[in-house]
């Protein structure tokens, strides 16, 4: 058996489960989403991805039926949702604040879905029973919400919204109430959940971090608008603007003045500084104003000079920033702008030559970096 | 020592002005009418020394107690106060929960002024407000001028000095009491919990009911008790609005007390109206400490 990569929304064949068709949300005169369409197909983990207020939560309660379109349309499975209530669609949610109903306990929380459109009581249990073990809730089954912790009560709230085996399942925020080891920890457990049940799901998050680690692909968004929907190595590889770079990790912007020398860009950034050389990955107007972007791993840093690298800076160190794991070197180069540098800490602390008011040699490859026009 | 001084005051108060009233009421509802001031017989006279003591114990019986039970007015009076009292406090919550869903519903910047609006009446005179009641239910009055100005009746309505006077009355007074706690756990509840059982299937008027209505349970018990335990031994409002076939023990008490003078029976019927209040008063104690724990 081979394994295929998964990735339906490079088949042109292939039927989107939703589809957002130029949908417009308007609350009063603010736009929350502004003619958007995107495409959600079957089984993929999708995550919406912006700053608070860029419309992602707007987009989700759309899909869970709490707020209707001001315009366009909302498809799932091809069926226009808009006139179907919450109650009625096979959509689920896990809310941020997780909902659960305080008066009952996780057993009857799980079932609650289950009661309201089957009286079979051997089904229901059995199911519940089933989503128990899931999230390996089954020793909880008796107490009341406010009796778990807090990494169970999300479980609690996953396992309801799974219940009803939803062929949507919508996650907002779903981890940001849990502290950051629980959270890494329940980040594979969510995919684990999504990839054994088979569920479409898709999250909300403002934590690029948890985005890129769950998504089969991230929409990132801003002011009611999708900026770039890609897998998240394209989105962190190859971010299509200035603002995708900027807010999907740590990046060093240098604006400048792009030309064309053949296959390769010339960009001068600053007078009197030798130019950066990159090879863009696609066509690229020049002759205007470009962002090279850089992401800070990918810049070496060395106290002598290279000689076979083609974009070199010099500069001083004037910030170290240990991490642990690495460490970000925040290097001066002529014109004052700040590079940072990251580097593995393969070796001790103790034993690494490059400190503060260093003269350092900063380089990178013509093809590591990305220009993005403005 | 602080400690102690601390937890003495409520209990030097609860002593002073509960547990001596309440044995000077219990005493005598033990003791005998008599023609003299004060209007019993015996009372405790301590320069009579040791013998003095025993022969005033000696005299105090459980006769007034067992009067009680003779008569039928009192039970009567005693069940009629419980079924008035009752009626009253489900027609308050079927008015008060409305109110307080809406208060709570509403915009979180209308909420204060209309909280005061529901305690602007405690602004003017109980009693006052109780005889303006008059005004508008009397066969004369506000309302019957009404009707009969736009023509629904010809003749007016007897209302005041009836039990209807008694209920309006009665859920008027103590509209606030059940307003303000069903209001308090009502707007302390998260919307989405809302938002989750509509998304689990729940229609909206199922949502309120498997939701909404449990999660403001402490509030309708707290609500309720707070309505049921006074109007028991309401006695303003019945013998301002209501007639003379209105039986309420508080009525019956005062009329024991001032017109037949008959201090012994009046406290009998004050000790069982309290033993009858304790029942209520420990449930009602109960859910709160409930609602406290389920909090904490």
């Amino acid at each position: 058996m081979s394994q295929t990569v998964f990735a339906p929304w490079e088949n042109p064949e292939e039927k989107p489960l939703i589809e957002f068709r130029n949908v417009t949300k308007r609350f009063g005169s603010f736009t929350a989403i502004d003619d958007l369409s995107l495409d959600i197909y079957a089984r993929e983990f999708f995550a919406l991805l912006g700053p608070s207020g860029c419309g992602k939560t707007t987009m989700m309660r759309m899909l869970a039926g709490f707020e209707n379109a001001t315009e366009g349309q909302i498809l799932l499975s091809g069926q226009n949702i808009g006139p179907i209530p919450p109650n009625r669609r096979a959509v689920n949610m896990m809310f941020q604040s997780y909902a659960l109903f305080p008066h009952l306990s996780v057993w009857e929380n799980i079932a609650f879905g289950l009661k309201r459109e089957s009286k079979d009581k051997e089904a229901i249990s059995a199911r519940v029973e089933e989503m128990l073990r899931l999230t390996r809730l089954t020793k909880f089954a008796k107490r009341k919400p406010h009796q778990i912790s807090g990494g169970q009560r999300q479980r609690v709230a996953l396992a309801r919204s799974l219940a009803k085996a939803p062929k949507l399942l919508l996650l907002d925020e779903p981890l940001g109430a849990l502290d950051r080891k629980l959270r890494e920890e329940t980040q594979f457990e969510l995919m684990d959940i999504q990839e054994k049940t088979g569920t479409t799901f898709v999250i909300v998050t403002h934590d690029q971090e948890e985005a890129m680690t769950v998504a089969s692909r991230v929409a990132v968004m801003d002011e009611g608008k999708l900026i770039q929907v890609a897998t998240p190595d394209v989105i962190y590889e190859a971010p299509n603007s200035v603002y995708v770079a900027d807010f999907i990790g740590d990046v060093n912007l240098i604006e400048g003045r792009g030309t064309t020398e053949g296959e390769r860009i010339r960009l001068d950034w600053a007078e009197g500084q030798p130019p950066i050389w990159a090879t863009p990955r696609g066509p690229v107007d020049t002759d205007r104003a470009l962002t090279f972007a850089i992401r800070p791993e990918k810049v070496s840093i060395a106290k002598d000079k290279p000689e076979d690298r083609r974009n070199l800076l010099e500069g001083e160190v004037i910030d170290i920033a240990y991490l642990g794991n690495i460490s970000t070197y925040h290097v001066k180069i002529a014109g004052g702008q700040i590079i940072k540098a990251q580097t593995a800490n393969t070796r001790r602390l103790a034993n690494r030559d490059i400190t503060w008011e260093d003269r350092v040699w900063l380089s990178f490859t013509e093809t590591s970096g990305v220009l993005l026009e403005h | 020592m602080r400690r102690l001084v601390l937890i003495a005051v409520p209990y030097i108060w609860l002593l002073a002005l509960f547990l001596v009233p309440f044995i000077i009421v219990l005493k005598i509802s033990l003791s005998d009418i008599a023609l003299a001031i004060p209007p019993y017989t015996p009372t405790l006279d301590l320069s009579g020394g040791w013998s003095a003591i025993r022969d005033f114990f000696g005299a105090l019986d459980f006769e007034n107690f067992v009067f009680l039970t003779t008569d039928d007015l009192y039970w009567r009076a005693y069940l009629s106060s419980l079924r008035i009292a009752a009626i009253s406090t489900l027609i308050t919550l079927a008015i008060g929960y409305p109110i307080a869903y809406a208060m709570a519903r509403s915009a979180p910047e209308w909420r204060p002024t209309l909280l005061m609006l529901v305690i602007l009446p405690f602004w003017t005179s109980f009693l006052i407000r109780v005889y303006s009641w008059m005004g508008i239910l009397s066969s004369e009055g506000v309302l019957n001028q009404f009707l009969i100005g736009i023509g629904l009746i010809d003749t007016p309505l007897q209302i005041l000095s009836t039990n209807i006077a008694v209920y309006i009355g009665i859920v008027y007074t103590y509209l606030p009491f059940m307003i303000l706690p069903i209001y308090a756990t009502l707007e302390k509840m998260d919307e989405s919990l809302l938002e989750a059982a509509e998304d689990l299937g729940c229609s909206r008027l199922s949502a309120f009911w498997l939701v909404t209505i449990p999660l403001s349970k402490g509030g309708i018990i707290a609500g309720c008790f707070l309505v049921f335990i006074p109007a028991i031994g309401e006695f303003v409002i019945p013998s301002l609005l209501g007639g003379s076939d209105t039986l309420m023990i508080g009525k019956v008490l005062w009329e024991e007390f001032f017109s037949n003078r008959d201090w012994p029976v009046a406290s009998a019927v004050a000790i069982v109206l309290l033993l009858i209040l304790i029942v209520p008063i420990v449930l009602f104690q109960r859910n709160e400490q409930k609602a406290r724990e389920a909090e904490g």
